[in-house]
């Protein structure tokens, strides 16, 4: 954490600029695209055959990303959800046929990274906050898919496997690579106007 | 490759396409909530025959919603399968017995009730987003949710990068090409260079978010005066008329599938 960032007073800390503002919405519209190719394209073409399986989550981890990319970058409460939702929000417009159950989940995922970041009062954002995040907003999809929605009636194993699949998912794709992305947009000097930018010389 | 599938000609006037924008959302998410309670065909099979029966009403075409709903046929497919394999209701006749997949008349019919399920949840919001312009969903959220302006027209300004990011991802697969990057049929090479796509499509995006929040700035866009609106649009009859049909068809749904006894709620379906 910068030093900047510590001694600014808690409304500097904590309230969004326009500039938090626009990059996690842009970044979220950045994933939503991707969302729509992987929702319409990546999604039902390669991952038909694991699609009816509880190792479906494996391929989901793409989804869980700009929460915890989002909330690297922004370093604010409710950046996680706030980035989740958007892109969720984006790629429903751009062709998704999921409807508003893409939306739900979203909210979910964020919810589910939010909370980690919550936990740790919002003063870490190294990695492991970044896998904690990332298997927080995994945690959060499989027991939501579990409970409610998508696998509702499987036996409770498999739903244990489910859940399992989907914590996986969110700590290796989610928090690792969502991590290494956040310090390698930092590395191109893109994230200057952020704390996550200005803390690459002490790396 | 085009991302996205933005073309689809949508008849605005049309009596539901006309509503408000929350309203039109609020009107989907209402049986997609009760549908989330319960996995059973009666429910899910009223609100989904009821979100076919009003395609017209929303103003869109047959051939254009079966164009964006493709992968809903699919993912219905796909829930089917996977919710008839690996239930733990195995009961009725066998129908298939290959090792451990067991598939059960009463396996089979749980596994349709998710299909017909997950469609109901997701068509009504299909049909509502076709019909959304981003703008006016900023406006009405700003105006009825009492959303922070800043939040919901900032979120929609990068929506509106979302066609340029669209048309960037275009030009940097071209230029790749254009060097010898990608087109390889060696899996490792592709997913590298598609890696290397993904990251310059992102810097490239937050270089231009910040670019533009410092126009936004400019232009007194965090200003804490009283902001007025340009366009307002009340809540009117038709509006409460359209939630309030959401809420009696999702009623009637519940209702019938109780009586009927299919409501099998999802905490102890398991």
């Amino acid at each position: 954490m910068s030093r900047s960032e510590t001694s600014a007073s808690p409304r500097r800390r904590w309230g969004w600029r326009t500039v938090d503002i626009v990059v996690a919405s842009v970044l979220a519209a950045a994933f939503g695209v991707l969302f729509a190719a992987w929702n319409n394209l990546v999604y039902p073409t390669i991952s038909a055959p694991l699609a009816s399986s509880p190792a479906a989550p494996l391929i989901a981890g793409v989804w869980l990303m700009p929460a915890v990319v989002g909330g690297l970058v922004v370093r604010k409460p409710g950046a996680a959800l706030f980035t989740e939702v958007v892109a969720s929000t984006i790629s429903m417009f751009f062709g998704s046929a999921w409807g508003l159950a893409v939306f739900m989940s979203g909210v979910w995922q964020g919810l589910g990274a939010e909370l980690v970041f919550a936990l740790l009062f919002y003063r870490r954002w190294g990695f492991v906050p970044a896998i904690l995040a990332g298997a927080g907003a995994g945690l959060a999809m499989g027991l939501y898919e579990a409970t409610v929605s998508s696998i509702a009636p499987y036996a409770w194993d498999w739903k244990v496997v489910y859940v399992l699949c989907a914590v996986a998912t969110g700590t290796v794709v989610a928090g690792v690579l969502g991590y290494v992305l956040v310090r390698a947009l930092a590395r191109t000097g893109a994230l200057a106007p952020f704390a996550a930018g200005r803390t690459q010389g002490e790396i | 490759m085009t991302l996205l599938q933005t073309s689809l000609t949508v008849n605005t006037a049309a009596p539901l396409a006309r509503r408000d924008a929350l309203v039109k959302l609020g009107a989907a998410l209402v049986p997609a909530l009760a549908l989330l309670g319960s996995v059973d065909p009666v429910s899910a099979g009223i609100v989904l025959t009821a979100a076919v029966l009003s395609v017209p009403a929303w103003g869109v075409r047959w051939s254009g919603l079966l164009r964006r709903a493709w992968p809903l046929a699919l993912a219905v497919v796909m829930v089917t399968a996977g919710n008839a394999v690996f239930t733990d209701r195995k009961g009725g006749a066998e129908l298939i017995d290959a090792g451990p997949v067991l598939i059960t008349t009463d396996s089979v019919a749980i596994g349709l009730a998710a299909g017909v399920r997950i469609a109901a949840i997701a068509l009504p919001g299909v049909l509502a987003v076709l019909t959304i312009d981003p703008v006016d969903l900023a406006d009405s959220l700003v105006r009825h949710l009492k959303v922070p302006a800043r939040f919901a027209y900032g979120s929609l300004a990068a929506f509106r990068l979302a066609p340029i990011m669209a048309a960037e991802w275009d030009v940097l697969g071209r230029a790749r090409r254009a060097r010898g990057f990608g087109g390889d049929r060696n899996p490792v090479t592709a997913v590298q260079v598609f890696a290397g796509r993904v990251f310059a499509l992102l810097v490239g995006a937050v270089r231009r978010g910040t670019a533009l929040a410092v126009a936004m700035d400019a232009r007194g866009f965090d200003a804490s005066a009283t902001r007025t609106s340009a366009r307002y649009r009340p809540i009117d009859r038709g509006d409460v008329a359209m939630l309030a049909g959401s809420f009696v068809l999702t009623a009637v749904a519940v209702t019938l599938a109780v009586v009927t006894g299919a409501w099998n709620p999802v905490i102890s379906s398991g």
